[in-house]
């Protein structure tokens, strides 16, 4: 059944296949451009091997050596898998569909220890058509029209399988901000002050635990469930992700953050460019939708295209995400923002890196650079990776090559050519 | 270009109406046509609310030695365009530099037609997105043809400007999706204006907005009240036609015979006057089988519907929307917010078009109206790995000339061709590249906006003294060096 399906793969059939795909247990790319985003720079012309899910070299030229599956990347680039910053891939199908949806609750007894890793779906659509687009890898995350703690987000390889879930409980989730003011009941002081006495009543809560379950304590305003989750933030283990777009929210939560020692990351920052030195001193990362120009809102009065460019050139770690225009559905997009981003100034290699090696360093993921010993994580696309008209024509996960076929593919082929009749019915 | 017999038919008989009903005619289309007695009633109403653009005087504008997409399927390398009363004056090799004007040197450069978007709420829903700017869905009835969607249009939606500085010279901003009739579009120059009619295409026809499927019965089915089934949809149309018909006919009769004169009714009218070929039908409608169905409705009432938009089924039936003259506008690759999106296929502009109907880019976005030339690379790319030969040539009409067509002005915009209104882009390099960018917008010859100078990119109202008390929301532009991995 795997070799059926790999032989699907069309555009492999061009690539001078020796070996099923399925069936190597090495993998050797020649010839092709490698944007390694590790010391190696990037070869204008180099080969990458891969063996037993690492990759094993990388280099000009490897004569000599031969593997399972071999193919040209002439006219080729390699990088390193897309992975989606922000994604709700896997607790999804229909956004308008409430059956289908299970990154948010509508319970109020719930927050910060809201976690929807056991709701994660692999058999979603959503997953092989991300993964045809170059996505390798994704953090998950829950949302909330409830409180300004959505919970606790998790990382998927997108191999579609059971096992997809690579880390769990990984980070947590804050609305500030406008969203936040609004979950909050109106203000964005009062949503910095839940933050501020969840964070509190958590150190609370660690040095009175025993007594506290007991029932031996005064009554704290979060659920034991809540005031758990959050103590991975207060030791450092685990990042917080938290919304916000205006110069002035941004500030706060870098003030926030030192107080309370958290390993922020800070998503939206529409106005990220107007405070890039203070985020940079800080050294906190952000997720953007470097597409995201408008002035939708109050909060991204300063949004703008080279929001990307002056972030970098600051010195911030820089993530991009996919266009919000887009959604989860279309988190492969982040290529189309990153090429954006580019156009308004910044460097080419900064914008792989920021779907690439960015977010496997702020996230703490696998891959996201080509080096040896690796996880190996890689796409080859038709040509350069940001450019609108590119694709991928193989992405391997864990140095297996991946099916690329997708409803979008399957669809497609259905009804190249629609014509009257009931054939069409019986077409596969 | 394609025939498109029906549809011109259709076209001539409004511009008659159109170029008798206002006064001022720029319409070059409107020359000899004769106005049929027969529709004698004015339905339309494009005298209540007049287009006031008038484009400025512009010197003539030589742009030379570029790579021009021509929008009629040609592809002209090293090419001169002259731009000359507002119009498109030349098109050839070694055109002579106008005395006064100005030479734009077009080397590594390309030009196309200005960028069309048939679905837009720019103004409607503005930025900042706010609960009292929401003026873009007249959620009260299912049938609300009766409104306009020019009277929302807050003309200092910082949004216009982005979007010109994105290559798009026209637009129909809509009315939402809430109803079965949603009400009047309307067609606009992106160009500032004090007023809407500033803006106002002058004497394009009016649109109306119809919606298929989901949204308008969980907006009434969830408020009890019909339509809460897609069948309810089918009907909640048929009795409006029914009942369009029958005041198209007292209006004509009245008309004929003479009489008491009979009252006028503002829904009515709109519906009237797409009987009568007025007004075209702009159809939100994502599956193909609901396509199939309004197309019969169509046929049953005797009108023609221009356009199904968000058609993201479009190319399960593209072979009807071909033999019915529909056009459809589609996205690149959105899919799945809903389930009627879900059937989503890359390829779908590629098959509609290869099936010979009229295909078309759309945004229905403030951000994808600003990168309609990368969604039609999406496209293009999509249709080649399907298999089929498609050029940036041809793929240019996807957001020029038939988005024109399916606006009705495509007589007189959207393609380079002699006499058309200069309605022209420059760009930095191949327009289906990410890194390309429109340095030169001009609309009817006269430049208005340019990268490389501040000066001449417009600012809303909205803008002044907004982040920054003395300056303006973003300081001037920050120099974006082009990227590519080149």
């Amino acid at each position: 059944m795997k070799i059926k399906q790999l032989a699907k793969i069309g555009v492999l059939a061009s690539l001078a296949i020796t070996t099923p795909l399925a069936l190597a247990q090495s993998l050797l790319i020649k010839d092709a451009k490698v944007i390694t985003l590790s010391d190696q720079g990037t070869l204008q012309m180099g080969d990458v091997l891969v063996k037993d899910g690492r990759i094993v070299q990388v280099a000009e030229a490897l004569d000599g050596i031969t593997a399972d599956l071999v193919i040209d990347g002439r006219g080729k680039v390699v990088t390193p898998g897309i992975i989606a910053p922000d994604s709700e891939l896997g607790l999804t199908e229909i956004g308008a569909a409430a059956a289908t949806n299970d990154s948010a609750v509508q319970d109020t007894s719930i927050g910060a220890g809201f976690n929807p890793v056991v709701a994660f779906n692999p058999h979603s659509t959503l997953i092989p058509f991300n993964r045809a687009g170059g996505v390798t890898r994704a953090v998950v995350l829950p949302s909330s029209e409830e409180k300004i703690f959505a919970g606790q987000g998790f990382a998927i390889n997108l191999a579609g399988t059971y096992d997809s879930v690579t880390h769990d409980a990984l980070l947590q989730k804050i609305y500030f901000g406008e969203y936040g003011a609004e979950l909050a009941g109106g203000s964005r002081a009062r949503a910095y002050e839940q933050i501020v006495s969840a964070l509190s009543q958590a150190q609370e809560y660690a040095s009175n635990r025993d007594a506290i379950r007991r029932g031996e304590w005064r009554e704290l305003d979060f659920s034991v469930e809540d005031l758990e989750a959050l103590q991975p933030l207060l030791s450092g283990e685990q990042p917080v992700l938290i919304r916000a777009n205006r110069a002035s929210d941004i500030l706060q939560l870098l003030a926030l953050a030192k107080e309370y020692n958290l390993k922020l990351i800070v998503e939206g920052a529409a106005e990220g460019w107007m405070v890039a030195e203070q985020l940079a001193a800080a050294r906190v990362p952000v997720v953007i939708d470097a597409m995201g120009n408008s002035p939708s809102a109050f909060e991204k009065l300063g949004a703008r295209l080279e929001n990307a460019a002056l972030l970098q050139k600051a010195g911030v770690t820089l993530v991009i995400g996919a266009p919000g225009y887009a959604g989860t559905h279309n988190s492969y997009l982040s290529r189309q923002g990153a090429g954006n981003a580019v156009a308004y100034g910044l460097p080419f290699e900064e914008g792989v890196r920021a779907i690439t090696a960015n977010p496997a360093r702020v996230f703490g993921l696998p891959g996201g650079v080509l080096a040896p010993g690796g996880v190996a994580d890689l796409v080859l696309w038709s040509g350069d990776p940001l450019e609108v008209t590119s694709f991928a024509e193989l992405v391997v996960i864990d140095g297996k090559p991946q099916s690329l076929e997708n409803r979008s593919t399957r669809l497609r082929d259905r009804y190249l050519h629609p014509k009257a009749g009931t054939g069409h019915g019986y077409e596969k | 270009m394609r025939s498109t017999r029906g549809f011109t038919s259709m076209r001539q008989r409004l511009l008659a109406v159109a170029c008798s009903a206002v006064a001022a005619v720029t319409l070059s289309a409107c020359g000899g046509d004769k106005q049929d007695k027969a529709d004698g009633a004015d339905f339309a109403r494009l005298g209540a609310f007049p287009s006031t653009y008038k484009a400025g005087e512009a010197a003539p504008v030589l742009i030379r030695g570029a790579t021009v997409l021509t929008g009629t399927g040609e592809q002209l390398n090293n090419t001169d365009v002259l731009l000359k009363d507002g119009e498109i004056s030349a098109i050839g090799e070694g055109l002579k530099a106008p005395k006064k004007g100005m030479v734009v040197e077009g080397a590594g450069k390309w030009v196309t037609p200005g960028i069309i978007d048939v679905h837009s709420h720019l103004g409607n829903y503005p930025a900042p997105s706010i609960e009292s700017a929401q003026d873009g869905n007249e959620m009260t009835a299912p049938n609300t043809a009766q409104v306009w969607a020019e009277h929302s249009v807050w003309t200092q939606d910082p949004q216009f400007a982005l979007a010109l500085a994105g290559g798009v010279t026209t637009l129909q901003i809509l009315p939402g999706s809430a109803n079965l009739f949603g009400g009047r579009a309307v067609t606009l120059k992106n160009v500032p204006g004090r007023s809407v009619q500033d803006m106002k295409f002058p004497d394009a026809p009016y649109g109306l907005k119809m919606a298929c499927g989901e949204n308008p019965k969980r907006v009434y089915g969830g408020k009890g009240t019909a339509p809460s089934t897609r069948m309810g949809n089918v009907a909640g149309y048929r009795q409006a036609w029914i009942d369009a018909s029958a005041y198209k006919e007292k209006w004509e009769s009245y008309h004929l015979n003479g009489g008491e004169e009979p009252d006028r009714d503002l829904q009515m009218e709109t519906l009237a006057g797409v009987l009568n070929g007025d007004i075209l039908v702009h159809n939100h409608c994502y599956r193909g089988e609901e396509m199939a169905i309004m197309m019969d409705i169509a046929k049953e009432f005797d009108f023609q519907i221009s356009t199904f938009h968000h058609a993201v089924e479009a190319y399960k039936v593209a072979d009807l929307l071909a033999e019915n003259n529909v056009c459809a506008a589609m996205w690149a690759d959105w899919w799945g917010f809903k389930h009627e999106a879900f059937d989503m296929t890359e390829a779908n502009i590629a098959i509609v078009d290869q099936a010979k109907a009229c295909a078309m880019i759309h945004s229905d976005s403030a951000v994808g109206i600003q990168h309609l030339n990368e969604e039609t690379a999406k496209a293009m790319v999509a249709g080649q790995r399907a298999g089929f030969h498609i050029e940036p040539r041809h793929a240019v009409t996807w957001m020029t000339l038939n988005p024109a067509r399916a606006l009705g002005v495509d007589e007189v915009t959207g393609s380079l061709e002699k006499g058309k209104m200069a309605d022209v882009v420059v760009w930095s390099g191949n327009p289906f590249s990410v890194y390309s960018k429109a340095e030169k917008v001009f609309i009817d010859g006269n430049l208005m906006y340019d990268r490389d100078n501040p000066e001449r990119q417009p600012h809303s109202d909205f803008e002044l003294g907004i982040l920054d008390a003395e300056g303006e929301r973003l300081p001037k532009e920050l120099k974006g060096s082009n990227g590519g991995e080149g």
